[in-house]
């Protein structure tokens, strides 16, 4: 899994590819990234899945403890470009009922404001 | 009037019911004109032989018989085709008469083949008449009629060979020469008997001789071969036969060495029939009384199967004994009377009246047929063969000279007899399993419990979940993917369910996973390759729920979602006590359940009581339990706590034993038992049954029946169910006696409480026979006694005859017994009051 961070505005996105899966743990966590973006004072984070090829429960797992890490500092955490199969689940768990979830970066951004 | 009092007089010796009166008597006198000749011929031919040709002779006269019998057979099948039973009947009686008269006149010529004539011509007498006397009762009765009157019409013969023994016996030495004219009127008195009895039933001769002449035109030609394939073809039919043939060979050796032994001690031919005559008379005044006293006794105590083996074991001891005064020396003449005469009675009496209901399941064409090769055929063969084995034996041990010359020999052959005895007694015991077997193939389940069918081929709980997912198709995406989620969880989401669910496919469906499985796009993010199998969807999901993270991510949400109470939050409500159903029963927010059950939306709780259901947790089965008094949830609250299974046997018979709850809820409870079926919900039902009460016995009842049928590996407590089953069947005497009562008539709604519960209660007696008793024949018992015909009531009765305990039987007898209305209440206020008797002694 590789994870790029951008900049636009006082938003973080990033920018997720590959799978993200227990079997693949990579040296840094997305719910690391996301704590060092939020001590550094960030609040607006979005998660770019464009190109994200799979995710499996312990990916679901990060994002929703970047969820609560988020909340719990006032912040907000949006989802964009998620797949299909992922929308899916999230609807069965109910998680559609607690995440901000959106088509395009767009949209998502402009949520924001 | 007169009918009345013959009746009446008739009832005190046979069980007879209201028309059955003349016929009864007419069948008893021909058996007695046919048997009171044919035992006076019988000591003629015996003594004509012995003195003429002596008894090294007899295996000739037994061979020639069976040829003989074999063409006689086939011409009389043909003569059975072609005229009508009345008309063959008649015919071969006239036919035999004339032949008596003309043996006066070449006994009278004394020439040296006649007794080996009349010896043959005597049993082809006797075969012929009593077949056909056997085959008109098979045409007239049916089983159980035959059944009742077995006994009293077999006893007509008995009293004929008493007579038509004493005849010869006294006449032999005085007047030799009247014995055949003799037995000549006596023939020509059973021609007159059976003219009555084919006018007095005019109606119903035509009707059998139609039935019967149409059974034979069935088949193209009823000849020896077609006689004999019926019986090849039937394994039980097979067994028959062979017992015929091993019960012959054994006869003929134990005649034989009567014969011998009997032709040593008397001497003269008139000596010889008077001998024969008393000697008959005798044997057959024990056989009449042993079929009056002993022969239904025997049969009723210890049914078939036992009778079958009485008289192979009377024989098997007779045989020995003789064998042993063989061995040491002592005088043979009191052995051998003992054991022909055992012999003769048994067959005439027990044995004959076995042989007879061993046909009952046997279907009227194969029963004809086969009647014609065993009972005609068969029977000369079987004596043949015991001539030519009897042949083969003197040959092998030669008689010594002198009066205890023939000793080594008869000695030689009991140990023979001993041997064939046995293989007789094992053919008996496989008939007689063979005999019930057969008749619970005749009978046939007319109908399948609409109650079962429902249970076995309706899943409720999938038509609901269908029903769900389509009705939340238009509520919400959320609970519509639950559901579509909970399907594929229970393998259930087949392309069939697909394409009902996917009907109305203009509705919400985006981001559904309806719309995943329909393969159609959804709008909402890129393309997606990811096939998602339904297994890893599954694991997914079930994963993703039980992380911590997820737990509490949904707190908060779930919390603010539960403290909403009003009518617009009701669907996320709903969304919430369903995917509670999918978390792991230990996660924290399945604490939630407990206020989803007791939501105020009915909709809501129903959801919450199948996520109840699908976690099984005990601390939810006091709110479901409370659930079953509303109207609205009962049967989600039922349908979940049996889900439960044998984890709440014991709360469930907890609520079934407190006289404090609800009637109502008790019954439930009774239900959901069954439901878990469990030897343990078993047995707390059995404990529940004798204390039930009106109010719940019948619900118990119907409990431990749908364990029983469920898994047939359950016991039941055998005294408990015993007592049940008495108390049901006096239920259903007072019942009955009630509701006929000329003293004090109910009122309307109280009678038709009353047949009710008539019905009812026979319903829970043949429910508890099914408890201890193969369900299957009591089923098929109670159905065909309910709506069967006349034929399968009476194989219904035959059945439970055989099946049923003696105490049982003599309970449930009145209840089912196809009996006049009038003299089944006589009989149930008659048990009710022996009850009361013996309640009252025993206080």
């Amino acid at each position: 899994m590789r994870i790029e961070a951008r900049h636009k505005n006082d938003i973080v996105i990033f920018d997720l590819e590959g799978e993200i899966k227990r079997s693949d743990i990579t040296d840094v966590t997305l719910h690391q990234l996301v704590k060092e973006q939020l001590d550094s004072g960030k609040r607006k984070i979005i998660l770019n899945f464009d190109a994200v090829e799979f995710i499996d429960s312990f990916g679901v797992g990060e994002i929703l403890a970047s969820y609560i890490s988020t909340h719990n500092l006032g912040g907000k955490l949006k989802l964009v470009r998620i797949s299909k199969k992922l929308f899916l689940i999230f609807q069965v768990t109910m998680l559609t009922k607690v995440l901000d979830i959106y088509e395009e970066e767009e949209t998502a951004l402009k949520s924001f404001f | 009037m007169a009918k009345n009092r013959l009746r009446s007089a008739l009832s005190r010796v046979v069980d007879l019911k209201p028309g059955e009166g003349v016929i009864a008597v007419f069948l008893f006198l021909y058996f007695f004109f046919i048997t009171s000749p044919y035992y006076i011929i019988k000591s003629l031919r015996n003594a004509s032989y012995l003195s003429g040709l002596g008894d090294e002779k007899l295996p000739l006269a037994y061979f020639l018989t069976a040829i003989l019998m074999g063409f006689i057979v086939t011409f009389h099948s043909r003569l059975m085709v072609r005229l009508p039973r009345s008309r063959l009947i008649i015919f071969s009686l006239a036919f035999f008469f004339s032949n008596i008269i003309i043996f006066c006149w070449l006994f009278e010529r004394g020439w040296k083949w006649v007794p080996v004539v009349f010896w043959v011509w005597a049993n082809i007498f006797a075969i012929v008449l009593v077949t056909q006397f056997w085959i008109l009762v098979n045409d007239v009765f049916n089983p159980r009629e035959a059944k009742r009157m077995i006994g009293f019409i077999g006893s007509g013969a008995q009293l004929g060979a008493i007579l038509g023994g004493m005849l010869a016996g006294v006449l032999a030495k005085k007047a030799a020469w009247l014995l055949l004219p003799l037995a000549a009127v006596m023939l020509g008195l059973g021609i007159m008997v059976v003219s009555g009895i084919f006018r007095w039933r005019r109606h119903k001769t035509e009707e059998i001789d139609r039935e019967a002449r149409g059974k034979v035109a069935g088949s193209t030609k009823v000849g020896f071969r077609d006689a004999f394939e019926t019986t090849r073809q039937s394994p039980y039919l097979l067994l028959l036969a062979g017992i015929m043939m091993v019960t012959l060979v054994v006869s003929t050796l134990i005649d034989w060495q009567f014969n011998s032994i009997v032709s040593f001690e008397v001497k003269g031919e008139n000596n010889l029939t008077s001998f024969f005559g008393y000697f008959n008379a005798g044997t057959m005044f024990f056989a009449f009384l042993f079929q009056l006293l002993l022969t239904s006794p025997i049969i009723k105590t210890f049914r078939i199967r036992g009778a079958l083996l009485f008289y192979p074991l009377i024989l098997f001891l007779g045989t020995g004994g003789i064998g042993l005064a063989a061995l040491t020396g002592i005088v043979l003449l009191v052995p051998a009377i003992l054991i022909k005469a055992s012999d003769k009675s048994l067959a005439y009496s027990l044995n004959q009246s076995v042989r007879e209901l061993l046909y009952i399941p046997i279907s009227p064409e194969q029963k004809y047929k086969s009647k014609i090769f065993i009972d005609m055929f068969l029977n000369r063969f079987a004596k043949g063969l015991g001539a030519v084995i009897l042949a083969v034996l003197l040959w092998l041990v030669p008689r010594a000279p002198g009066p205890q010359g023939g000793q080594g020999a008869i000695r030689y052959i009991s140990l023979i007899v001993l041997i064939i005895i046995a293989v007789w007694a094992f053919l008996n015991f496989r008939i007689g399993r063979e005999y019930a077997n057969l008749v619970k193939a005749k009978l046939h389940k007319q109908y399948e419990r609409g109650d079962l069918l429902v249970d076995q081929r309706l899943d409720v709980d999938f038509t609901k979940l269908v029903f769900d997912t389509v009705e939340s198709k238009n509520r919400s995406s959320v609970l519509y993917s639950m559901n579509l989620f909970d399907l594929i969880r229970q393998d259930k989401l087949t392309p069939e369910v697909r394409k009902l669910i996917s009907y109305r496919t203009d509705e919400i469906r985006a981001a559904s996973l309806g719309g995943m499985f329909e393969q159609t796009e959804t709008g909402l993010g890129p393309k997606t390759e990811d096939e998602l199998s339904e297994d890893v969807l599954k694991k997914e999901v079930q994963e993703i729920m039980n992380l911590d993270v997820y737990q509490d991510v949904m707190k908060e949400y779930l919390e603010k979602t539960l403290a909403d109470k009003s009518a617009g939050a009701e669907v996320a409500r709903m969304e919430a006590a369903k995917a509670i159903g999918f978390m792991d029963s230990r996660a924290p927010l399945v604490g939630k359940l407990e206020d989803l059950l007791e939501d105020g939306s009915p909709e809501v709780s129903r959801y919450a009581i199948q996520s109840a259901a699908a976690l099984k947790r005990r601390v939810d089965v006091p709110v479901l339990v409370h659930k079953l008094k509303s109207p609205a949830l009962r049967e989600d609250a039922i349908d979940a706590l049996r889900k439960f299974g044998p984890r709440i046997a014991g709360t469930m018979s907890d609520y079934l034993a407190d006289r404090g709850e609800d009637t109502e809820l008790r019954k439930t409870a009774a239900a959901i038992l069954a439901s878990i079926g469990t030897q343990e919900s078993a047995d707390y039902l059995s404990w529940e049954l004798t204390g039930a009460g009106d109010a719940l016995v019948d619900e118990v009842i119907d409990a431990l029946d749908r364990i029983r049928t469920a898994d047939s590996r359950v016991r039941f407590p055998g005294e408990t169910i015993r007592l049940m089953i008495s108390k049901e069947t006096r239920l259903f005497y007072q019942n009955l006696v009630d509701l006929h009562s000329e003293v004090q008539p109910l009122e309307e709604s109280v009678s038709r409480r009353r047949e009710k519960r008539l019905s009812d209660s026979l319903w829970n007696i043949f429910k508890l026979l099914g408890l201890i008793y193969p369900q299957e024949d009591m089923i098929k018992a109670y159905q065909n006694l309910k709506v069967g015909t006349k034929n399968s009531i009476a194989y219904s009765l035959e059945l439970l005859d055989n099946i049923l305990e003696r105490d049982i039987r003599d309970l449930v007898f009145p209840v089912v017994e196809d009996l006049p209305l009038e003299e089944k209440v006589k009989r149930c206020r008659y048990l009710l009051a022996g009850f009361r008797a013996g309640k009252d002694s025993d206080g």
